[in-house]
């Protein structure tokens, strides 16, 4: 079907620029860059017919961890080799977050790619400690042979693990600050993963744009781990083949949410179409221009898109409380953004913008009004949540 | 060494050139090669669902669905088909938790008990021998016979937690501790999360609010009530509140996750809690904010109190034969001093009502009054109270709190302009000694103010739960002989003088605590068992312990294991886990788990009821609960034993054990789980008309409450308390049957405490870091304590969170493992650096096993420490009742210090 949206046509090929692709004739593969995910292939134009978003409210999360939980127990507790993924992760920021340093491991935009940085399980994921319970707690008779549990390895040796920084925060208390990051694959536009596999085994779905890693085909080189600025795809070393989100496609199949979704108990999350304009996820991107890309810098065009998080004022030198929220803006313009070419200036304007927005709907409401805006927020039902 | 070279770079090219690739053409948006995707469609297909939740103590009571396939229960997922009370509010689904997710651990986990077994070296050394369930409840019913013949039945004493969480299983060992005599121990005032304000001013155990009706709030004030973290489930109905426009303060010590969410995080010194709402209290006096109707109607703040013995102004005082129990106030309309309707004495008659009338009775002034011994001088509680928190003006409450006295004037003042507004407090403010204080005292702002009884408003406790649903059907079951019949044991007291506790409390109080536990036992005010404690010596035989890991959460554990245990003939634990408590057991018996069984499970926090059922079958060779109880009463029946025993109130019972069986299964009609299940349903006003696999279909809404509840429940409206006082003018249970703040039970008279008052936390470790173990994310209580899935998330390991300070003033840093030690204890853990503690604090999230620490437990630097007003009795409200009244097991006065272990 060919796509009816606006065709604006960049004359360029991926934001990062020209792929690097192993042969000449892959060069001629000409993507075109256009709002909604549409791809080209030898002059005519297929379109990603739709691209699924998700859009989660960072002042609603509650660092609770029921989506990493969901997501692991139904996709990642089958084999020894998944233990250290977490395709759904919550971290604290600041923080390392996971896995470890993240946002400083570059990915395909890299200009040098050979130095690209591949996390070791150990120290880059956290080890996925094994403990001796049945030598500690003998629930079948006979004598115990250790008095205690204990991890291994030691988690003394790596001082990491996935979830590691939970609610450290930093700041000076009582000006202490942090707060909860759910992160999955972004289901990119524009996916450096798709790009960096020499084997083109990652593809983009085009009924509803998730990025899916053949596993059939991977061989697991890892080019998409590295090429992944978010790092949100995992080496199974069991398998010997990289594993990801999969936005629990075969749910997405039968209308039903993904589970980090529909298990999110903070009720943070929105699932929808990004050319639905009825759906709020379009109301909160498009409309209200409340939700933001995490590191749009990265030019990956992600589809995962987060509500800034609020945060109570500080206290000056004489305990008076202060005008200034305690997460710095400063902070929070480096992390989100709209778009890739948005400067500092632009991102830290847009924050306070969206800031003004919430605090100006919150006090409308309070004296009495309606708003469209808080109505979405609250979502009463799960409905208004899920719009797939 | 193969694999160790993939893991950490990538393949050598000629591992390529072996691998025929087909090219593909476009990867966006056509790839042609799809039909690998049916792997994880396959991993999604299950034979079949069922229904069940989690009796895990949390408050939680959450619907979940166990995918199943090839008898595997393989996935966990939120239900999430509540009804929707109506469409303003949010709705509750989906309702759960990250530990919920992941329960199956525990159904196929190492931690699993398979078979019963039997201790076979010394008492936890660790030794164990399979046997029998026959052997076992041989052995058991044994040791019970001659335990009866030889010590009495009260030697005999059974410890569970919360029939809220499951009614069946806990109904279970008190149907049996009914029947032979035992003695079923609390939990509610052992935990310490009992707020005795409640019951001294409200005459009742708690009632809270279900959390849908947080969103009606314009204010809240979340007062050491970690609600995101503690009540994941409900937590959105904060940030939703917040969302349209509530103004979210936070008031903890520490910058915790619930603050993260709040307009204003005030932090406060751990313990201080009442001087701050003292102070505001005074502040909204002082200017007037307060609402005086309101007051003059739902309160005993008109009450009229004698100048010279500061009792109140009894009819007793006045008449002969008068009632001691009808109080008077000053009508300002007739100028007379009048009866106030609705007393206790009016029980029964046309003014048991707080419908005033033409009354507009008198806040303040001094008035006469005159009594059969002559001319006296009164003044309204009012009157007093203004006089009495004037003390607590903004520079002494900020030179307690370390709040400045601006912000508690600011928060006072919209506190009392924003009605409805609401505290929602807990164990953050609970856990401390003089938590009767700190409760009263919010008591008091959110009476004050108006906002008892109206949706949105209100003081509003969440930490454990008593409050249950169905709690006629579950008494009637556990109970076959009546609550009368049954001894009942406030668990602190029993602890606490079995333990050898020593007490540290004493210089406290005008005389030493063991003073005042001998004169609440000997008036009858707290039970204490076996009869004769106290004179004789006497101490109890064998513990029964089930859905419970008394020893691992107990305070004063050093003392407890040193002295109680080994006093102890018999220790049963009954669980589906090895706990600590199961490694110093004598006996195991291993229980179903939750995806098992029939029960029942609610909660205060919403208004539905929540099955368990058999999903799949008991793993191995365990049993339920409600089996097992059975299985050991057939035991019992066939020793044929019998006694008459004599119970407290002088009345005997002829006990017969050769019915024993069948008076449990009450011939024969409760032998199965659902039948017990549908007897509670059918026995309680809540559930009229509901069956077990009718709630198994969707959850019902609860269609009415019993008499342990303020208010009614209606349709379309969330639950909140107090509605039954406001609106129909309802008198409460207490002596004034309104919400009382003074109190002239002779002892609060001598102690000072006949009014809210602030008193510092307990200082008597003199050491310098206050030892907070707060409830957490990862776990409830020690369940998922030990579970990897949850540990992978953290650090693995327990850890004790420090201000960076600290830390460098003792050389420490991030990961050191530590020794935490006082007087009372020692353990070893590690550190975790965080700014977000303020200095002066250790906080550790409680409920780490034993078995966890290289050395002690979290509770190993506590004790036990009895507040003697909570011993008090023979005063209206202030009477034992299992889980109502009693002295409270709070730790949080604790101070530690902490050094690097030597051991690194």
């Amino acid at each position: 079907m060919p796509c009816i949206m606006h065709l604006v046509i960049h004359p360029y090929l991926s934001l990062r620029g020209f792929f690097p692709k192993q042969s000449p004739v892959e060069y001629a593969n000409i993507y075109i860059r256009i709002p909604s995910s549409v791809s080209m292939e030898r002059g005519i134009i297929m379109a990603i017919m739709k691209q699924i978003r998700m859009v989660f409210d960072l002042n609603k999360c509650i660092g609770c961890h029921t989506c990493a939980m969901a997501c692991k127990t139904m996709w990642t507790d089958r084999d020894a080799g998944q233990m250290h993924m977490y395709w759904m992760n919550v971290e604290t920021q600041p923080g390392t977050g996971y896995p470890k340093d993240w946002e400083n491991q570059g990915g395909w935009f890299n200009a040098d790619r050979n130095t690209i940085p591949l996390p070791n399980i150990y120290q880059g994921y956290g080890a996925p400690w094994e403990y001796n319970y049945k030598e500690v707690l003998k629930t079948e008779g006979g004598d115990t042979s250790a008095p205690k549990l204990f991890p291994s390895p030691k988690p003394s040796e790596h001082h990491y693990a996935s979830n590691w920084d939970e609610d450290v925060g930093k700041g000076t208390f009582p000006n202490s600050y942090y707060f909860y990051l759910p992160r999955i694959c972004n289901h990119c536009t524009d996916p450096p993963c798709v790009e960096a596999c020499p084997r083109q085994t990652i593809y983009k779905r085009s009924e509803d744009g998730i990025v899916l890693i053949d596993s059939k085909r991977c061989r697991g080189y890892r080019y998409c781990v590295k090429g992944c600025p978010y790092k949100k795809i995992y080496y199974n070393p069991e398998e010997k083949i990289s594993q990801k989100c999969i936005f629990c496609y075969p749910r997405i199949e039968e209308h039903k949410g993904n589970f980090c979704a529909t298990q999110c108990v903070g009720r943070i999350s929105w699932i929808g179409y990004a050319d639905d304009t009825n759906s709020n996820i379009y109301k909160l991107i498009n409309k209200w221009k409340l939700a933001l890309r995490l590191h749009p810098e990265y030019k990956t065009e992600p589809n995962v898109f987060y509500i800034p998080p609020l945060s109570p004022p500080t206290y000056s030198f004489t305990g008076k409380l202060t005008n200034s929220p305690r997460i710095p803006i400063d902070m929070l313009a480096k992390m989100f953004g709209d778009t890739h070419d948005q400067n500092y200036d632009q991102r830290a304007t847009r924050m306070k913008q969206i800031f003004d927005i919430l605090q100006n709907e919150r006090n409308k409401v309070a004296s009495g009004g309606n708003s469209e805006l808080i109505d979405i927020l609250i979502s009463r039902s799960e409905a208004d949540r899920f719009q797939v | 060494m193969e694999k160790k070279s993939t893991e950490n770079g990538l393949p050598v090219k000629n591992t390529l050139s072996l691998d025929l690739l087909e090219h593909i053409s476009e990867p966006m948006g056509k790839y042609p090669y799809r039909g690998w995707e049916t792997v994880y469609r396959e991993h999604w297909k299950y034979d079949y669902t069922g229904r069940t939740t989690h009796s895990v103590n949390c408050a939680g009571s959450c619907t979940w669905k166990v995918y199943v396939k090839n008898n595997i229960a393989f996935k966990e997922e939120q239900y999430a088909d509540y009804p929707d009370i109506n469409p303003t509010l949010p709705t509750y689904n989906p309702r759960g938790c990250q530990k919920g997710a992941n329960y199956k651990e525990y159904v196929y986990g190492p931690q699993r008990l398979k078979y019963p077994l039997m201790r076979v070296g010394a008492r936890g050394e660790g030794k164990w021998k399979r046997i029998s369930w026959e052997e076992a409840m041989r052995y058991i019913a044994d040791k019970i016979v001659k335990t009866i013949a030889n010590h009495g039945p009260d030697t005999i004493t059974f410890y569970s937690a919360n029939p809220a969480k499951f009614a069946i299983t806990y109904a279970g060992g008190l149907r049996l501790a009914n029947l032979i005599g035992g003695v079923v121990c609390t939990f509610y005032d052992w935990v310490s999360d009992l707020p005795p304000g409640e019951p001294v001013t409200w005459g009742v155990k708690t009632d809270s609010c279900e959390a849908a009706d947080w969103f009606h709030s314009k204010y809240i004030m979340v007062w050491g009530s970690n609600l995101l973290e503690t009540r994941i489930p409900d937590a959105h109905f904060l940030t939703e509140a917040r969302m349209r426009g509530t103004r979210i303060v936070a008031i903890f010590p520490e910058y915790n996750p619930t603050s993260i969410h709040a307009d204003i995080f005030i932090p406060i010194r751990p313990g201080t809690d009442g001087a701050m709402a003292l102070g505001m209290a005074n502040f909204i006096i002082n200017k007037g904010l307060h609402d005086e109707a309101y007051i003059k109607q739902y309160t005993d703040m008109p009450m009229l109190i004698r100048m010279d013995n500061k009792k109140f102004l009894r009819e007793s005082d006045m008449i002969l034969n008068g009632s001691p129990e009808k109080f008077s106030i000053w009508d300002q309309n007739t100028g007379k001093l009048v009866l106030a309707p609705g007393t206790q004495g009016f029980l029964g008659s046309q003014d048991w009502t707080l419908n005033l009338g033409p009354i507009n009775p008198a806040l303040e002034g001094v008035f006469t009054a005159h009594t059969i011994s002559g001319q006296i001088h009164v003044t309204p509680v009012f009157s007093l109270l203004k006089q009495k928190i004037a003390a607590y003006d903004p520079v002494t409450v900020s030179g307690i709190t370390g709040v400045e006295g601006y912000l508690v004037e600011q928060i006072a003042r919209e506190f009392a302009s924003a009605k409805p507004a609401r505290i929602i407090a807990g164990a953050g403010t609970n856990h401390y000694y003089h938590n009767d204080l700190t409760n009263r005292s919010h008591i008091l702002l959110a009476a004050l103010t108006g906002n008892v009884g109206i949706p949105g408003g209100g003081f509003d406790h969440y930490v454990g739960q008593e409050k249950i649903w169905c709690e006629e059907g579950t008494f009637d079951l556990a109970s076959p002989l009546g609550y009368a019949k049954q001894r009942y044991q406030p668990t602190t007291l029993w602890t606490f003088i079995h333990s050898h506790i020593t007490s540290d409390v004493d210089n406290l109080w005008p005389r030493p605590i063991i003073d005042y536990i001998r004169e609440s036992v000997h008036n009858g005010w707290m039970p204490l068992y076996p009869e004769g404690t106290l004179d004789s010596g006497k101490s109890p035989k064998i513990l029964f312990i089930w859905g419970a890991n008394f020893l691992n959460q107990a305070k004063g554990v050093e003392s407890l294991s040193a002295n109680l245990w080994p006093k102890l003939d018999l220790i049963v634990d009954i669980d589906y886990r090895m706990s600590t408590t199961g490694l110093y057991a004598d006996i195991i018996l291993p229980a179903a788990s939750m995806f098992e069984k029939w029960d029942i499970s609610t909660t205060d926090l919403h208004s539905y009821i929540n099955p368990f059922t058999p999903i799949i079958e008991p793993q191995m060779e365990s049993k339920t609960d409600w089996q097992i109880w059975q299985a050991l009463a057939r035991a019992l029946q066939e020793t044929k034993f019998s006694f008459t025993d004599t119970l407290p109130d002088g009345t005997t019972v002829n006990r017969d054990f050769s019915t024993l069986a069948h008076d449990f299964t009450a011939q024969g009609t409760l032998t199965s789980d659902k039948a017990a299940g549908q007897f509670i349903l059918d026995n309680s006003v809540e559930t009229r008309g509901m069956t077990m696999d009718g709630i198994n279909e969707k959850p019902r809404r609860f269609v009415a409450t019993s008499e342990e509840f303020t208010s009614d429940i209606k349709d379309g409206i969330a639950y909140y308390g107090f509605q039954r006082m406001y609106e129909l003018k309802q008198p409460l249970s207490t002596l004034t049957g309104r919400q009382q703040f003074y109190i002239d039970h002779p002892w609060f008279l001598e102690f000072e405490e006949e009014l809210p008052v602030y008193k510092p936390p307990v200082h008597e470790d003199k050491y310098p870091l206050r030892w907070i173990t707060p409830h957490g994310r990862w776990s409830i209580h020690s369940m998922w304590r030990d579970a990897k899935y949850q540990l992978r998330l953290q650090r693995g390991q327990p850890i004790v969170y420090l201000n960076p300070s600290e830390a460098a003033a003792r050389n420490l840093i991030d990961n050191d493992a530590i020794d935490i030690y006082n007087d009372h204890g020692k353990m070893i853990a590690h550190l975790c650096i965080s700014p977000r503690i303020p200095p002066g604090m250790a906080l550790m999230y409680h409920g780490w096993e034993h078995y966890s620490f290289r050395k002690g437990g979290f509770q190993s630097p506590t004790t036990i420490r009895i507040k003697p007003t909570q011993l008090a009795g023979g005063y209206g409200q202030l009477k034992f009742k299992a889980n109502y009244w009693g002295p409270t097991g709070n730790q949080k006065d604790t101070r530690v210090e902490i050094r690097k272990d030597k051991n690194g």
